[in-house]
């Protein structure tokens, strides 16, 4: 081979810059991660697991959850917005008339064109978007300006995107979320919607294992496997049901003098779950409290 | 590979051969223009790498413009942020002092003042010797704590103390710290109580 040592030095240039692009630079813009602080708040982010949802991650593993359900929130824009909430003892004509004559205000001045659209055909329909757009500097001066005659006004940060839509989440997902995921659950297929939110979705932990017991007798016509494995079906004891038998529909419900008991693996999945609660605000994804499911 | 050999290396005439020629300058050109307009693309949406920024904003300065600006809840949060990190070891996160380490700044008259003049000399300066808090003497010394914090650190601390724990006094703004810490010029001394005492209010 004439070329042996161009050949080895071109393959090891192409596959080292790969390797700096994907793992050495990904490491250093993101393996620096630490505890964040939510925003205009002392709370640490993301809050650590109990014992029994940290091992809920493994069971979630083991059973492929990932394979249908995703944990990663998009986001495709974000506004910023004046919304109108009381007009106080004005009418709406006097509103709009006051804000036509802070269009001369020069830090209105590029959004003054859509602050006047956004009012035109508006009837006096309380809360009222008065501006939603990028510019933070128009959104501090119209609160600022709104303050000042006695009518309410709240500015607000909302992200936008499909998912956020749908009620899968209330900002996307960042790094920061899955600082004690290990692994790292994301999920690339959403045959399930998107579990970040799960936990303030669904925040009961019974109906977790009622529903991974018998998806269809929560959701007809849910596509999701039963996970009968994660339960025991066993004898009543005594003829008295265990307290930690599952409640079933007639449907479901197993023979008469049978019980369905959640396992230890059942209990930390639905744990799980139930911790999956990305619903504060972080630097790196505001949006505004107000909003939140506390 | 034989024939070759048997022929002595040389071509038979009729077949096709490679000659080697510069490359063609479209391509060259091609390639150039892409990684131009690649840079352009990657300068405007990339966020420099910094491990904060997120699609879909495309840099700090506009992640920076969607943070929400609620003014005192936001001030409040930072007061309370740099009080448990600086001041809350000694005087306690309910501001109720720890005896033998720090009096109290729940209802002390020194931080409840009616002007914040005192109080935000204290953690600029430190304090030396006695003073008396709530009718107890204290005889112990205080740490210029609040040198290393920025005026508009500072003075979320000092109004989260003076609004905080039952506290109701009026916020201490971050040009009255500068004015302040300009005016000491660098030359900070422990203060003692008499000489807290001495100053306009």
């Amino acid at each position: 081979m004439k070329n042996g040592l161009t050949v080895f030095l071109a393959a090891f240039v192409a596959l080292g810059a790969s390797w700096f692009g994907f793992v050495y630079g990904a490491l250093e813009q993101l393996g620096g991660q630490k505890q964040t602080v939510v925003l205009q708040s002392t709370d640490n982010w993301p809050p650590q697991r109990t014992g029994e949802a940290t091992l809920g991650l493994q069971v979630y593993k083991k059973y492929g959850c990932a394979a249908c359900h995703t944990e990663q929130v998009r986001q495709t824009d974000a506004a910023n917005e004046v919304v109108l909430t009381s007009l106080g003892d004005h009418s709406a004509q006097d509103f709009r008339d006051f804000i036509q004559s802070l269009m001369i205000v020069p830090e209105l001045m590029p959004a003054s064109n859509t602050i006047v659209a956004n009012l035109a055909a508006w009837k006096g329909d309380l809360p009222e978007t008065v501006y939603a757009g990028d510019d933070n500097t128009v959104v501090s001066t119209l609160a600022s300006k709104l303050k000042t005659v006695k009518v309410k006004a709240e500015t607000r940060v909302v992200p936008i995107g499909p998912d956020l839509q749908r009620g899968w989440g209330m900002r996307q997902s960042v790094a920061a979320d899955y600082l004690y995921d290990q692994p790292v659950q994301l999920g690339d297929l959403r045959a399930g919607p998107d579990l970040s939110l799960i936990g303030v979705r669904a925040p009961d932990m019974v109906w977790h294992l009622q529903h991974l017991y018998a998806p269809q007798s929560i959701l007809k016509g849910s596509t999701m496997p039963a996970f009968r494995t994660l339960f025991e079906v066993r004898k009543k004891i005594g003829g008295q049901a265990s307290p930690d038998a599952l409640v079933l529909p007639q449907q479901f419900a197993p023979a008469d003098g049978l019980e369905v008991v959640p396992t230890v693996e059942a209990r930390e999945l639905a744990a799980y779950l139930v911790s999956l609660k990305a619903n504060q605000p972080l630097y790196e994804a505001p949006f505004t409290t107000a909003n939140a499911a506390k | 590979m034989s024939d070759e050999i048997k022929s002595g290396g040389k071509v038979p005439p009729g077949e096709p051969t490679v000659e080697r020629s510069a490359a063609p300058m479209w391509i060259i050109v091609v390639t150039l223009t892409l990684l131009f307009i690649g840079g352009l693309y990657l300068d405007s949406h990339g966020g420099w790498f910094n491990p904060q920024v997120y699609s879909p904003y495309n840099s700090a300065e506009r992640l920076e413009a969607f943070q929400p600006r609620s003014g005192a809840a936001d001030v409040a949060a930072q007061g309370k942020r740099s009080y448990e990190a600086v001041c809350g070891v000694c005087h306690g996160s309910d501001g109720a002092g720890k005896p033998g380490q720090a009096p109290p700044l729940a209802g002390s008259e020194w931080v409840v003042a009616k002007g914040d003049n005192r109080l935000v000399h204290i953690p600029l300066q430190g304090l030396a010797g006695t003073l008396t808090v709530k009718g107890q003497d204290w005889n112990l010394n205080m740490a210029a704590m609040g040198i290393a914090l920025s005026d508009a650190d500072l003075a979320a601390v000092l109004t989260y103390m003076r609004t905080s724990w039952g506290n109701k006094a009026g916020e201490v703004t971050p040009d009255e710290v500068k004015k302040i810490r300009d005016a000491m010029g660098g030359h900070a001394q422990p203060l003692t109580g008499d000489d807290l005492k001495k100053m306009p209010e």
